[in-house]
């Protein structure tokens, strides 16, 4: 029976058969892995060496096409971007300037005994030893020279010089500047006088008057140059030597001077001019 | 003629740079006169006959935009003139010695006139403090910036003076 079964026919089917079921077990259990691997490489080089190729020829004749849309596209939109950087500057220029006015505003509001006119700065003084700035506003524009000039934080100076669209402002820490002065707490007077350094100092202030460090310092209104009560600054340090008569001291303004963009000027003010009077 | 133009307008751009730009960079409390620097640098390269018109105009100019007395910039800036004359006349070879020379000089004269100016005005003035904290970092500033400014007017001659300028 066995023999007849054993045909060669079937024994080489058998054969073929245990062979491929052999090898199907062998890979499927991992034991070809090697083999395949060590066999399959040489093809995967060489696909990879030919897809390298293809691309490489694919980019030779696609890129210059792309680079050019690409460049165009790029240049597109750096102005864009230039565009659009510019407009932010502007912007932040228009926001900062517009918190400086409304912060001008507010203070004129919360002064209405006063009419303010708002200046822009538009330049400084050429000799380091001066003290002043010049404003965009000029007599045309109502101004006159003597008018006092303020921020939100306290006085500026005072008017010196007019064109018609333009004026030259004189600061309190000008060398040339005095300023009448009064304590905020106590009724105590004195001057506040400039210098050449751009710091300014009390002055005039007799001695056996109780002046204090941290002290407020407000116009008195005292000469007529100035209103009264806009504040100057605080008293830093107080100086009282034996045999004089009157105390000194330095001044903190309330105002930063270098850092001065937009001024008030007050319009509704008239300086009096008191030098004839002085021998 | 055209180079009291370009004497005009370069000195009109500068007035602008000093107003909004120079006076605001300070070294302790002092900052640099690039007005000065233009006018020297225009002196030494400057050969025409009516150069001291054209530093008049200088000199009205700064009248115009600054609170100095008059006499201030007038005795300077015709001192630079003179002073530039007897300089192209002697070592014109080496012009940016002129200009460092005449700047550390000028700036000086200019800060002592100012400063006597204040002092006669009756203002209290601590000569010790301004020359410590406005003149010498003034003179600093001028003199560092004296050789760019010569270098820009040097640069604006070619075009000023076609005819050629040894400076």
């Amino acid at each position: 029976m066995i023999s007849k079964l054993l045909t060669p026919k079937n024994l080489r089917n058998l054969i073929i058969i245990l062979v491929v079921a052999g090898t199907l077990f062998l890979a499927l259990s991992g034991y070809l892995t090697p083999l395949f691997s060590f066999s399959i490489s040489p093809f995967i080089s060489a696909q990879s060496w030919l897809a390298q190729r293809y691309l490489a020829f694919s980019d030779f004749f696609n890129s210059p096409r792309d680079m050019a849309t690409l460049r165009a596209e790029n240049n597109v939109l750096n102005e864009r971007v230039a565009m659009l950087q510019s407009e932010i500057v502007a912007l932040q220029e228009n926001l900062a300037q517009s918190e400086i006015l409304y912060t001008l505003l507010d203070f004129a509001r919360s002064n209405p005994e006063h009419e303010y006119l708002a200046a822009t700065v538009i330049g400084r003084e050429v000799s380091p030893y001066l003290q002043y700035i010049i404003i965009d506003k000029g007599s045309s524009d109502g101004l006159r020279h003597g008018m006092p000039v303020v921020t939100q934080q306290g006085l500026v100076g005072r008017i010196d010089a007019l064109i018609p669209n333009a004026a030259r402002i004189q600061l309190i820490t000008d060398a040339n500047s005095v300023v009448n002065v009064k304590l905020q707490t106590a009724q105590v007077e004195g001057l506040v006088r400039g210098s050449v350094t751009g710091e300014i100092n009390l002055d005039m202030v007799p001695v056996g008057n109780e002046v204090e460090v941290g002290d407020v310092l407000m116009t008195s209104g005292l000469g007529g140059t100035y209103p009264p009560n806009i504040f100057v600054g605080q008293i830093l340090t107080m100086q009282s030597r034996e045999n004089v008569l009157f105390q000194t001291g330095s001044v903190q303004p309330v105002v930063d001077f270098s850092s001065l963009s937009a001024v008030l000027v007050i319009t509704n003010f008239d300086s009096i001019n008191i030098s004839p009077l002085i021998p | 003629m055209i180079s009291y133009l370009f004497g005009f307008a370069g000195y009109l751009v500068m007035l602008m740079l000093q107003l909004s730009v120079f006076s605001q960079w300070k070294m302790l409390a002092g900052s640099a006169d690039i007005l000065l620097l233009f006018v020297i640098a225009w002196c030494l390269h400057d050969r025409s006959k009516y150069l001291w018109l054209l530093v008049l105009f200088f000199v009205g100019i700064t009248n115009f935009a600054s609170a100095l007395p008059v006499y201030i910039p007038l005795i300077v800036y015709l001192g630079v003139y003179f002073v530039s004359r007897q300089i192209q006349a002697r070592i014109w070879q080496t012009p940016l010695l002129g200009m460092l020379v005449l700047t550390f000089a000028a700036s000086l004269v200019q800060s002592a006139l100012t400063l006597g100016t204040i002092f006669v005005q009756r203002v209290d003035v601590t000569f010790a403090d301004a020359l410590n904290r406005i003149t010498l970092p003034s003179l600093l500033l001028n003199m560092l910036l004296a050789i760019p400014v010569h270098a820009l007017v040097r640069e604006l001659a070619y075009y000023a003076f076609p005819k050629g300028v040894e400076a």
